[in-house]
């Protein structure tokens, strides 16, 4: 249930994006950093978050229900009252005593306690925190239907405290975030008419998981039903969300519909939107159209931010147009966004995919001779292009070189290093790989030692034909 | 992290990952190296691979193979020496499929 500001959770969706097809290139991260500043300033002194996380997680001292018994909850209850002088906490003290009774014991018996509560403790009075407590609670349970949630959400409006958008938002994210993805869509759609209409947040965080967990047609169909029932607009976030989400699936098309319904809801692409569909057609390998978002970029007065810059080396690199990425290194720095370890390690896997794995071995001489240092990131693309090339003993050097600063392994690279010994007779080495590889926990044993299993099994197949030693 | 495409076989055939690390009863001979009566092929095999290493099995002047000692002759074949790269396929015949 991690109460993490919603965007630092926003992350983790766009970050794999860029890699997927390529393993190597993980600095391609700050792409999915980026639009955070946009999430947060506005977010964070939000209501929400401190409230529960206050709720539920009390410095106070820690007081547990074992049993889900109400009578034994309400004497327990009475004693830490008449025992503590934390009762005189008030709120947060009663909250994570509901908190704590809640999550062993029924929503009925919770309320019960709350009533109790409220009762016999006048001095205690509830707010909205108190009966989110029992609102997430209810959204965490695995109920066939919403109607726990609903009851509590009656409880709050016929006890004044009408459901506000923090009410919504919590109810949302709990909901989603127990796999009840359609429940939030129901709820969602009856809070519209009832008590609280989500807000952008709270809007967009769905959207992001509807695009994660339901096809591209469920999602287009719930904003439809939001705009015309509701008439609840995707922002602009909303449409970069959604635009990240079909580039990731390689569906540009849809991209391109997305960017014009964008313009004609009155929203101007921004830096972020341009990048994403960069990176859409990076995905792609299409060099050209790579070039041609970033030069409409520049038509329509967007100025490229270095994720931009990284998108368009990545992007040219890897459609195996070196030269012209290269390039790319003197501009941007005109614009005084410096390359980064990101930009040089595209510009090795270019020339690597090129089988100039010795030009790449020099540009890392030159980056750090810049002051820019590698990451694992880095040593990896080499290695990997280092193999391929056949250069084994400069990839073993850089091999150690890596080991020695305990650096992980890539599974890419990780293979190749292996079929390349393997394919040169070195199988005992191939097998310390294989150690180093688990010890330094780059892969999962059993991915590790599929790995090995597959490329003995070919390496015994190539002996046959006579294309090993 | 998994790569993709390992992601990918994996979902696509639970099966294949699962002949690797699930527990499995063994035969005598190998409850008699390991001294325990399951273990998976994973496993197995990285007993199998450190007991070589600990023993210092690999031959001297030829490090892909490895020159077995009374024991580790019991569950392989019983050959004297073995390569490396025939490891995997030799601990996989205490493996066999199941049946369906």
């Amino acid at each position: 249930m991690g109460k993490l500001p919603p965007a630092v959770r926003a992350a983790p969706f766009q970050v794999s994006s860029v890699l997927r097809n390529r393993p190597s290139l993980l600095p391609e991260q700050p792409e999915a950093e980026t639009p955070q500043p946009r999430h947060f300033p506005k977010k964070f002194p939000g209501k929400k978050s401190p409230k529960t996380l206050t709720a539920q997680n009390p410095k106070l001292p820690a007081i547990t229900f074992t049993s889900p018994n109400l009578s034994a909850a309400k004497s327990l209850f009475n004693s830490l009252i008449s025992s503590t002088s934390a009762a005189a906490d008030g709120l947060r003290f009663h909250n994570s005593l509901l908190q704590s009774y809640a999550a062993t014991s029924t929503l009925d018996d919770s309320i019960s306690l709350l009533k109790y509560m409220i009762k016999t403790h006048p001095t205690f009075s509830p707010d909205w925190s108190t009966y989110h407590v029992l609102l997430s609670q209810s959204c965490k349970s695995d109920d066939s239907s919403l109607s726990s949630v609903r009851k509590i959400l009656d409880l709050m409006a016929t006890d004044g405290f009408t459901p506000d958008k923090a009410t919504t938002d919590i109810a949302i994210r709990t909901l989603c975030n127990n796999g009840r993805v359609d429940h939030a869509v129901e709820l969602v759609k009856e809070l519209c008419l009832k008590h609280s209409p989500p807000d952008s947040y709270t809007y967009n965080f769905l959207i992001k998981h509807l695009c994660r967990n339901r096809t591209l047609s469920t999602v287009n169909n719930f904003i439809k039903e939001m705009r015309e029932c509701f008439e609840i607009k995707p922002d602009l976030i909303a449409y970069t969300i959604l635009i990240d989400n079909v580039c990731n699936r390689k569906n540009l098309r849809e991209a391109t519909r997305l960017l014009q319904l964008l313009s004609e809801d009155g929203f101007k692409p921004d830096c972020y939107v341009y990048n994403t569909i960069m990176k859409g057609y990076c995905m792609l390998s299409q060099g050209s159209e790579v070039l041609w978002v970033y030069k409409k970029m520049k038509e329509e007065g967007v100025d490229p931010d270095l994720v931009t810059y990284n998108t368009l080396v990545f992007g040219l690199s890897k459609s195996g147009r070196v030269k012209e990425a290269k390039k790319f290194l003197g501009v941007m720095a005109e614009m005084g966004h410096f390359p980064d370890e990101v930009t040089y390690t595209s510009l090795m896997n270019g020339m690597c995919r090129e089988g100039n794995a010795l030009g790449a071995l020099q540009l890392l001489e030159e980056m750090e001779a810049k002051g820019c240092s590698p990451n694992s990131c880095t040593y990896n693309t080499l290695l990997h292009g280092l193999c391929k090339a056949k250069l084994l003993d400069r990839a073993i050097e850089l091999y150690s070189v890596m080991k020695a600063s305990d650096m992980q392994l890539e599974p890419g690279s990780y293979g190749t290093v292996l079929r390349a010994l393997c394919r040169n007779g070195r199988v005992a080495e191939a097998y310390e790989v294989f150690d180093y590889a688990v010890e330094s926990k780059s892969l999962k044993d059993f991915a590790a030692y599929s790995t090995l299993e597959t490329t003995l099994k070919w390496l015994k197949k190539a002996k046959e034909q006579g294309l090993a030693v | 992290m998994l790569p993709q495409r390992m992601k990918k076989a994996i979902t696509e055939n639970p099966k294949k990952l699962s002949n690797l690390i699930d527990l499995v009863n063994l035969p005598s001979t190998l409850r008699e190296f390991l001294g325990q009566s399951q273990i998976s092929r994973l496993g197995c095999f990285m007993r199998v691979w450190s007991y070589i290493k600990t023993n210092n099995l690999q031959d001297v002047n030829n490090k892909n193979v490895v020159n077995c000692d009374e024991k580790l002759k019991s569950i392989l074949l019983g050959k004297p020496q073995v390569e490396l790269a025939e490891l995997p396929t030799l601990i996989k015949l205490h493996f066999p499929k199941e049946p369906k």
